[in-house]
């Protein structure tokens, strides 16, 4: 069909028919030189010798906080494991190991269900093998063929700070979760991995490097030999320092004590983290296997939710703090004369509804400045309708509202502004006005839900005038910046001062986290939010400045009341706090 | 030309041979596999999945016997230039096992550098038989050498050892066969063979010293061949430089290969196991389900890489001389077939297909009884794997499609 003839001659034909004689008969010498002439010494190599690979382990990496201290450590215990293929009477034998390991019959046959990994591999039968129960069982080795124990790190908390919720805790893997873990660091079923906080953020820095050793081992599992030269070492992991400082942290968990709530404290300058509570909490010790299962229940179904790490995933009513977002919107759009004033009776009339001040006497005549200083809503509930919805939305998302403030912790809730898009669509077209909306936004109110740690990242951009560190837990984190945020300097000083007056001035909401000390400026807002389900929301996010530093400050106290009369005088225990180690913050630098 | 009638079969009977042994190489795969899955019969098996890959690449062999060979002839440059550009694909991808060999289509994964092989094969083919080209002419290695060594060259860095090999390897074959002059292909030869041996000095200056008599037989002129052989030395010299340019894994198989006392990673156990497991196979085998170390599981990858492992366990010296003879068997058929037919295109292409698959036989074969580094390249219709059969299933139907003209 094609055009040109075949010109293959013999000779080429010959020449490949060699080479395929040749590399065929080079194999099949092979395969007869070990099949044939060294056939005993790898039949009895199969049948006597078999080089075993075993797993070898180093610790998991520690955990401390910024000056050293050791808040997460290792304590080795011993499990005791077993090979099914050698289990040739189960049941016999298990019977005979139930006392032993102080447990019944049915939990060792629950236990071997569940570390089941296959005929020739361990399975996990008994945990925390005390050095007692170790030597009974090495006593009566051959009742126990196929039984071999390990050491097996587990994690313990030393200092009696148990900070559950951004430490986090190990979790077994299971046969599972396996194939969703990341394939390069090995996991096996019955290994511990990190499961929350930053035990899961930082698992590849944490987690040590498996080693392997070759041995020789004999038709019982016999270990004949090691052969030292293919080793493969373990390697420990890598030691995590966190941003923690576990004194400050002790001191604002007294604060929280028998409340419900967060608070977060970070150095602006680094976004470092120096404390982060969240109450009610719980001891991890929990997760140390001896929990009984009534406690668990206890635990998980408690209506306060202490498993709940309300810090970065609590969502709350903003409150009165994205006042400071209209605020803005309305200097930086020039809208108002900052001399312009509204009266406040107490409350408002919109639409049919009327709208309330919570001073129900009202504040008489105030400007924007009065209004910050004093939360006054009518102000703001009249000067919004100035604003567009569109505007006053970009602005929150602006400063972080709406978004993840990639702290280097898991499980962060991303929180709600909520935009023309989510009115439609939760209303309906004509079920909602841009003018009501603008009524609950300006006061963060309504749909609205932001999580603590986005609070402090909000007062963070304030107290940083735009150009601001991510927040972080890891001390070692290289600085890294939010998108900046740009606005005139008249902006953010009408902000700065207005903040300032709130603690500093008559009248102002702050004024319980007025300082005694001249060396500390204090600035910040208060917030008081409504809530259906019980008395409202108490908040407060403020910084201050001391020794060149600036730290910021996010309190949030459910059902605490108003935010005047209870976050700020946490703020105000917090800066003397500062205050009366300031030496040791200056040293620290 | 008389000499044609050394093959005493018509081209029907050979045809018919290959399918024949395509069969018996598919069962004995099939056997090994039942033997060593825990539970055949169950979906998820590999044995049960590799009777699902046959069918579904008969299906795709049944399809592509569709296709004239007119098509393929025509066609060629553009199925090359189509293949090679899904090979650049991966790379714009997540990686995968760390390579970026793969396409991840959902239900399925492919690997285009599979099909890269015997594309080239085509186009390199097409060029040969052109009738214009003149056959004794030095330029004509340029072209078929470039594209080789492009394509060698996507695969090395997704990166892809053994496949990189493979896609060289039909070059020498076809250029032999189209009857190019032999000096130039050992040209061709002396560089791999210079960096073999520039790993050890005294390899390599007895390699220096061959090259040199080479040299004085073919009788090139003196400045080209200076030229030539000094250029060859320097590789050598410069091949050291190249080595750190290999990914972790390839060196640490190349040097556990070189010496299995070196052992990080591994690939040594992999030796070890498998060489113990031929060995103690003996010369009738343990019979079948019956290898103490494939059943143990003490070899890994049994089913697609050590799958040679596991028949010579089990069936010994008898087995694997069987297999040898049948993978012997099926590349002499291709030969025939290829010096029989009158059309020099499709000779050409089948000569390039039983390229690949004689260096897959004797890639993988080598690998398993510890000539050759751990590669991880299947065995032809014996490994189970889906990307690998449906490729050798298209070659199939090539050389099928070709041979009936």
């Amino acid at each position: 069909m094609l055009k040109v003839d075949n010109k293959a001659d013999l000779f080429h034909y010959r020449t490949l028919l060699f080479i395929l004689c040749f590399l065929l008969l080079a194999l099949i010498g092979r395969y007869y030189y070990l099949q044939v002439i060294e056939y005993e010494r790898h039949f009895s190599k199969s049948q006597i010798n078999r080089v075993k690979a075993v797993t070898t382990y180093a610790p998991r990496g520690l955990i401390l906080d910024r000056s050293g201290e050791i808040l997460v450590d290792n304590y080795p215990t011993y499990i005791l494991t077993v090979k099914p293929y050698k289990l040739e009477d189960k049941e016999v034998i298990f019977k005979k190991l139930a006392p032993i390991l102080d447990t019944n019959l049915d939990e060792l046959n629950r236990r071997y269900k569940k570390y089941y990994r296959g005929k020739f591999l361990p399975a996990i039968i008994g945990k925390n093998l005390s050095f007692e129960q170790i030597s009974k069982i090495e006593e009566r080795r051959l009742d126990f063929p196929g039984f071999e124990y390990e050491r097996f790190d587990e994690r313990i908390y030393p200092s009696p700070f148990n900070e559950a919720h951004f430490l986090g805790y190990l979790r077994e893997v299971d046969r599972d979760t396996i194939p969703s873990l990341d394939k390069s660091l090995l996991y096996r079923a019955g290994e511990l991995i990190g499961w929350q906080g930053v035990e899961k953020q930082y698992e590849k820095q944490l987690r040590f490097s498996k080693g392997i050793d070759y041995v020789e081992v004999d038709t019982y599992g016999r270990e004949i030999f090691e052969l030292e030269e293919n080793k493969i070492p373990a390697f420990p992991g890598e030691n995590l320092v966190l941003s923690i400082d576990s004194n400050l942290q002790k001191f604002v968990k007294g604060l929280l004590a028998e409340k419900k709530g967060s608070v977060i404290i970070s150095d602006v300058n680094s976004g470092e983290i120096l404390s982060m509570v969240s109450s009610p909490s719980y001891d991890l010790e929990v997760y140390r296997g001896t929990t009984s299962e009534e406690d668990w229940d206890k635990l998980l179904s408690d209506v306060d939710k202490p498993l709940l790490n309300r810090s970065i995933s609590g969502l709350y009513p903003a409150g009165s703090m994205l006042k400071l977002i209209t605020t803005i919107n309305l200097l930086e759009d020039n809208t108002v004369a900052l001399s312009d004033s509204t009266l406040c009776v107490g409350a408002i009339e919109y639409g049919g509804n009327e709208f309330r001040c919570w001073n129900e006497n009202g504040h008489g005549y105030v400007d924007l400045n009065e209004a910050i200083i004093q939360s006054c809503n009518i102000y703001f509930y009249e000067k919004v309708q100035l604003l567009s919805l569109e505007s006053w939305v970009e602005t929150a998302r602006n400063f972080g509202f709406n978004s993840l403030t990639e702290i280097d912790l898991p499980n962060e809730k991303i929180g709600l502004i909520p935009d023309r898009e989510f009115f439609t669509k939760q209303y309906g077209r004509w079920g909602w006005s841009e003018r009501g909306v603008l009524l609950n936004l300006t006061l963060g109110q309504g749909d609205i839900l932001v999580t603590p740690i986005q609070g402090l990242r909000f007062i963070n951009h304030i107290a940083s005038k735009g150009e601001t560190a991510k927040l972080k837990m890891n001390l070692n984190k290289d600085v890294s910046y939010y998108a900046p945020i740009e606005y005139s300097d008249k902006t953010w000083d009408y902000i700065w001062s207005s903040l300032f007056d709130v603690i500093n001035a008559t009248g102002g909401t702050g004024w319980r986290a007025m300082s005694s000390s001249k060396d500390l400026q204090f600035f910040g807002k208060t917030g008081t939010a409504e809530n259906p389900h019980g008395e409202a929301h108490a908040s407060f996010i403020g910084f201050f400045e001391l020794n060149d530093n600036k730290y910021s400050i996010v309190i949030i106290v459910e059902n605490g009341g108003s935010g005047g009369s209870v976050a700020a005088p946490l703020a105000g225990d917090i800066a003397s706090y500062f205050i009366n180690n300031s030496q040791e913050y200056l040293a620290d630098k | 030309m008389s000499s044609n009638n050394l093959i005493l079969f018509s081209p029907k009977d050979l045809r018919n041979r290959v399918i024949v042994l395509t069969g018996v190489l598919l069962i004995i795969g099939l056997v090994a596999l039942y033997s060593i899955s825990d539970n055949p019969l169950s979906i998820g098996s590999s044995f049960f999945r590799q009777c699902i890959f046959i069918l579904l690449s008969f299906f795709a062999y049944i399809v592509m016997r569709t296709i004239p060979l007119k098509t393929v002839h025509d066609n060629s440059t553009t199925i090359f230039v189509g293949i090679a550009m899904l090979c650049f694909i991966p790379f714009f991808l997540p990686q995968v096992e760390y390579t970026y060999r793969w396409i991840d289509l959902g239900f399925m994964t492919i690997q285009p550098s599979e099909y890269l092989k015997f594309a080239l094969v085509i186009v390199i083919a097409k060029y040969l038989s052109n009738h214009q080209l003149e056959v004794k002419s030095k330029s004509i290695v340029i072209i078929p050498g470039i594209l080789t060594l492009f394509c060698a060259g996507i695969v090395l860095n997704q990166p892809d050892l053994g496949t990189a090999v493979i896609v060289c390897a039909p070059l020498i074959p076809m250029l032999l066969w189209a009857g190019v002059n032999g000096f130039i292909i050992f040209l061709i030869i002396t560089p791999i063979i210079t960096i073999l041996a520039a790993s050890n000095t005294i390899f390599f200056s007895v390699w220096a010293v061959i090259m040199f008599l080479c040299f004085l037989m073919f009788r090139p002129n003196f400045i080209s061949g200076s030229v030539l052989y000094f250029a060859n030395i320097f590789t050598g010299l410069l091949a050291p430089f190249f080595w750190n340019n290999l990914a972790e894994y390839q060196k640490q198989r190349i040097l556990t290969f070189l010496n299995p006392d070196l052992d990080p990673m591994g690939s040594a156990y992999h030796i070890i196991q498998s060489v113990t497991a031929i060995g103690s196979g003996g010369f009738f085998g343990k019979g079948f389900g019956h290898g103490s170390q494939t059943q143990l599981k003490f070899l890994p990858v049994q089913e697609s890489d050590f799958i040679l492992s596991v028949i010579a366990e089990e069936f010994g010296f008898v087995g694997i001389f069987l297999v040898m003879i049948i993978f012997f068997l099926f590349i002499k058929t291709l030969l025939d077939i290829a010096f029989k037919l009158s059309d020099y295109f499709s000779s050409l292409v089948i000569v390039g297909i039983a390229s690949i698959l004689l260096s897959h036989i004797f890639i993988n074969s080598a690998m398993t009884i510890g000539l050759l580094p751990v590669k991880g390249l299947p065995l032809p219709f014996i490994s189970a794997g889906g990307s690998f059969l449906l490729s050798c299933f298209i070659m199939l139907s090539l050389v099928i499609n070709l041979s009936e003209n």
